[in-house]
């Protein structure tokens, strides 16, 4: 196995008549990484993702999936990825097993490897329902959980997972989390899109897209670092925030960001004088706290930021 | 078709038959429908026509008369009825009670015995003009039977023309009828089986998913294709079961020939059927289109019902364009006439080249990337 990245995209675009879905994307993913890509519906992630598994072809701009390109269109590829949709999981008309044997038949396994691979990934899964179980009788979550062991039969390097979560309850997509951690624990290169936020701050480095386009990268930490250099403060004010003093604080110098979460207020500053100086001019009913910034903080100030 | 992998085509094969087993519904559609609709096709759609009421006035009244009458009466195709005059006859017709009238002239029983000439008038409703056409077919029969009953001496024809009817001496219309009704539901079913299953995998995501795996189109056009071959020749064995032991329509050609072209004529319409599927890729869409494509041209151009050599010159020249047409002529060539391979070169040819071309149109519209 050659020590190069998992993943290296440089300047890719995909144009669908006068629609540009994606926008000179060039990103980088290591062996064994977590790689988030998070965004709106429509932001591109699920285009993106497509594009580096060969379902869609590139308008412009070059990449290297496991170190192979798309000179061949695709197809060897291919072979060395793994793909779970965001719309189809598995037949629900077939059994557990007749799923798996139809994904090892399309990637001809042999016989005793498909059953060899088959037993490790339900151990992974921790999956011990017969294999005559019909798969519409499966809850959601475990439906996903043996999607992904079905995708992975083939024991590929790299595994694009479409918004793997959605959908599913809190409890099973804290499982398939856990489940995504244990598969990079193997080695394997994990490509993740989702929307939800508690997700995202899981992932090794994320992504950022807006209309196509990339517009952040890094980790969670290194995106909050970025996103806002100086402190963040929640402030309550028991009650509907009186007009003046958003007002006031609104136009105080310093503030990078202020934007409503619930009944609070979420107010960063430039740096902390600009942030003691506008919290002096407030009521004095209103408690405040400093708290480190979400990522949803910064999905609100780097997404909604540039659309307004 | 480089790269084309046998074992990926079977896993896809195999996958559609555990689809189609599953779903008792395409079970029941593609062996139950066509049996059912042969049946109920073969009771009722009957060109023959039988029991016309017929006004009959017969000012004559003599031996010969009314031996003229049970003529018409034992033929099974009339039911006489008496009326009291030439007019009443006529309001008859008018009034649609009566679909001919025979009008018998005095003396003539008399002019049979050789004293003048013996005159019968004949009246036939021309407002359908089929039945108008079979009943004037019915006549000469008649009036030869007529003749021979009143030991006449038959008039020497100055040609004697003799028709004689091969195949069918009866003109049992269901022998025509049954074959061609058998082409079309085969051919409408083949199209919509392969445009559903494969619309369906475009509908619910999972062609997304075969399509990041190195399955390649031909692979996926044949697993899809095969089955379902397979279930329409199990759904033709019925249908000719029920038309040879139920109907008895004759198989008089080669089974091998037959099933040949069955195989033909399902391949192509099953690749019509791909066609339309990979164009809309929605199920909704794919089942109204193959309907229209499926059977508008095959009811009113494959010359079920309609003789193409009595098509406008354009039309003539647009169903060669139809794989029905072609199976058609092969379906009935075989059963009813006996016809062999080297009789039916045409029309095998060009399904041949009908099936190669819509599974080549398939194969090139099916696109590997899921561009919208």
């Amino acid at each position: 196995m050659n020590a190069g990245p998992a993943l290296e995209v440089r300047g890719l675009s995909i144009k669908f008549g006068d629609f540009t879905a994606v926008d000179d994307v060039s990103f980088s993913v290591k062996r064994g990484e977590i790689f988030g890509f998070l965004g709106a519906n429509g932001a591109g992630k699920t285009t993106t993702i497509r594009m580096l598994c060969g379902l869609l072809l590139p308008t412009s701009g070059s990449a290297t999936v496991g170190g192979l390109d798309f000179s061949d269109g695709g197809k060897g590829i291919k072979g060395k990825v793994g793909y779970m949709s965001q719309k189809f999981t598995l037949y629900n008309d077939l059994t557990v097993g007749e799923n798996l044997d139809f994904a090892a038949g399309l990637r001809k396994l042999s016989p005793a490897y498909a059953l060899r691979r088959r037993r490790e990934l339900f151990d992974l899964i921790a999956f011990d329902s017969p294999l005559s179980t019909m798969v519409s009788s499966l809850p959601g979550g475990v439906k996903q959980e043996l999607s992904l062991a079905a995708a992975m039969l083939h024991d590929p390097e790299i595994v694009f997972l479409d918004e793997p979560t959605a959908g599913v309850s809190p409890a099973s997509r804290a499982r398939f989390w856990a489940l995504i951690r244990k598969v990079t624990e193997l080695g394997k290169t994990v490509i993740v899109t989702t929307h939800y936020m508690d997700e995202a701050e899981q992932c090794g480095r994320i992504a950022l897209m807006r209309t196509g386009k990339l517009i952040a990268l890094g980790s969670p930490a290194e995106l909050k670092g970025a996103a806002f250099p100086g402190p963040m403060v929640e402030l309550d004010f028991n009650g509907p925030a009186p007009a003046a003093a958003l007002g006031g604080l609104g136009k105080a110098a310093g503030l990078l960001e202020l934007s409503p979460h619930g009944m609070r207020w979420h107010a960063a500053f430039r740096d902390r004088p600009a942030m003691e100086a506008a919290l002096a001019a407030l009521p004095p009913g209103a408690s405040r706290a400093v708290i480190e910034p979400s990522l949803e903080d910064v999905f609100i100030r780097l997404v909604e930021g540039a659309e307004r | 078709m480089t790269g084309f992998d046998l074992h990926r085509a079977a896993a896809v094969a195999r996958k559609e038959v555990m689809h189609i087993l599953r779903d008792p519904f395409t079970l029941a559609l593609v062996l139950g429908l066509p049996v059912v609709l042969v049946v109920f096709f073969g009771f009722a759609i009957d060109f023959d026509v039988k029991n016309l009421a017929l006004g009959v006035y017969d000012r004559d009244n003599t031996r010969h008369s009314r031996q003229l009458v049970s003529v018409f009466e034992s033929s099974g195709y009339f039911l006489p009825g008496a009326v009291d005059s030439p007019a009443a006859a006529a309001r008859g017709l008018d009034s649609g009670r009566y679909s001919a009238a025979l009008l018998v002239e005095p003396g003539f029983g008399r002019g049979l015995g050789g004293g003048g000439r013996a005159r019968v008038q004949f009246i036939v409703d021309g407002t359908d003009n089929s039945k108008a056409q079979a009943v004037l077919g019915y006549l000469p029969g008649l009036t030869g039977a007529a003749l021979r009953k009143f030991g006449a001496a038959v008039p020497a024809d100055p040609v004697p023309l003799k028709t004689r009817f091969m195949y069918n001496p009866e003109l049992n219309s269901r022998w025509f009828v049954i074959p061609g009704l058998a082409v079309i539901i085969i051919g409408l079913l083949s199209i919509l089986m392969t445009a559903l299953t494969v619309a369906r995998e475009w509908e619910n995501g999972s062609m997304e998913l075969l399509l990041s795996t190195p399955l390649r189109p031909a692979e996926i056009i044949a697993g899809k294709i095969a089955p379902y071959v397979g279930l329409i020749l199990a759904g033709v064995f019925f249908v000719n079961l029920v038309a040879r032991f139920g109907f008895g329509v004759p198989f008089r050609g080669s089974h091998l020939l037959f099933l040949g072209g069955t195989v033909l004529f399902a391949l192509a319409s099953l690749s019509q059927g791909i066609v339309i599927s990979v164009v809309t890729r929605q199920q909704q869409l794919a089942m109204q289109l193959s309907m229209i494509s499926g059977l508008l041209p095959s009811l009113l151009l494959s010359g079920f019902i309609f003789p193409v050599e009595s098509m406008p010159v354009f039309f003539r020249y647009f169903t060669m364009i139809l794989s029905p047409r072609w199976f058609m002529e092969i379906a009935r060539g075989v059963t009813i006439r006996g016809a062999g391979a080297a009789d039916l070169a045409l029309p095998l040819a060009a399904l041949a080249a009908l099936c190669a071309l819509l599974l080549a149109a398939a194969f090139k519209k099916f696109k590997t990337d899921l561009e919208p």
